[in-house]
């Protein structure tokens, strides 16, 4: 081949390359560009950006929460156990017939069985972990395209909640306040709940 | 002043763990009556049968909350007078308020103690007894 050609025919190939560049270049602005008005049309109000912002963090709060109670419950349990296995150690060195030797080992195998029972915890506590993995990701996701998209985290409005959509929520009951933001305006013990109720003779 | 240990109680809560300790307790603090339901709307029919001195509940529940459990209660002119105790994790102040309200006998929050339930009966019961006299006086 002669050098012409050769020159002649890198060059149709840039051009091809080029334009195909272009053309994925133009396809991908326009994706953007669409993602862009489409998360633009839902507002900085919007649900999808509310739950990234407030709801993921939120849930995640939540499932932790659950971890660490549920561990705190085991613990406490299975100190009560082993005491009690101790004590029934010390019972049965100083049985004297078989009668008492029997009894002793049963009830240790039934503290036994309460011991075992606290593994719920671990077995749990990973599938939690996983899915707070799963929605931390899903967050970082979630965040990346907004953030793409041309619209600022900190844009995001904190949830908007009026006095009657909040009364009703509390109504309904909203469980243990477990995270941050619902631990305002919460009794702290028993002491503040009868001093709120004593000036009310209850 | 002497509880009468006989006495039907009714304890209201979605989680049967909760349920066994409640019961627990109130046995450890000498009762022996206790039914068992696991929502307001399964608790509501029991309790128009009349057969109960005490009702304890949860608030925070799927089909009837214990609020408004509460509130039916209160509002059946032969079921008013029930005392009615409240044990619960919800402890925002506007809802302990609105509790009392509704006309809440006593308030727990949970997590609790055994020492802290046999203190809010004691307290519960007294105060029934003062209402009896005040009606008869």
């Amino acid at each position: 081949m002669e050098k012409e050609d050769y020159d002649n025919a890198s060059q149709a190939l840039d051009d091809i390359i080029a334009t195909r560049d272009s053309n994925l270049l133009e396809q991908v602005e326009q994706i953007a560009q669409n993602l862009h008005d489409t998360l633009e049309q839902f507002g900085s109000d919007s649900m999808l950006l509310q739950q990234t912002k407030h709801g993921l963090p939120d849930a995640t709060e939540r499932l932790e929460y659950v971890i660490q109670t549920t561990e705190e419950a085991s613990n406490k349990t299975l100190s009560a156990a082993e005491n009690i296995i101790a004590l029934l150690e010390t019972l049965e060195s100083q049985a004297t017939d078989d009668a008492q030797k029997e009894f002793i080992n049963k009830a240790q195998s039934e503290v036994t069985e309460i011991m075992m029972a606290q593994s719920f915890q671990d077995l749990t506590g990973q599938v939690l972990n996983r899915v707070i993995m799963l929605v931390t990701s899903l967050e970082q996701s979630l965040m990346e395209l907004i953030n793409k998209s041309g619209i600022h985290i900190d844009d995001i409005p904190d949830p908007a909640e009026s006095d009657e959509k909040r009364k009703a929520e509390e109504m309904r009951g909203i469980g243990p306040n477990v995270t941050k933001s619902s631990q305002q305006n919460v009794v702290n013990s028993q002491d503040d709940v009868d001093d709120l109720l004593g000036d009310l003779g209850i | 002043m002497q509880i009468d240990r006989d006495m039907n109680i009714l304890v209201v809560d979605d989680f049967s763990t909760m349920r066994r300790i409640v019961k627990n307790l109130l046995k450890e603090l000498g009762f022996s009556k206790f039914d068992e339901a696991d929502d307001g709307s399964t608790a509501w029919p029991m309790i128009q049968s009349g057969k109960y001195d005490f009702i304890v509940s949860d608030w925070n529940m799927p089909e009837m909350t214990g609020i408004d459990l509460l509130r039916h209660v209160r509002a059946n002119d032969k079921l008013k007078e029930t005392p009615f105790l409240l044990i619960t994790a919800e402890a925002k102040r506007s809802q302990i308020l609105e509790a009392a309200e509704a006309g809440v006998d006593g308030y727990i929050v949970k997590p609790f103690t055994a020492a802290t339930l046999n203190v809010k009966i004691q307290k519960i019961f007294e105060r029934v007894e003062e209402r009896k006299k005040a009606a008869g006086a």
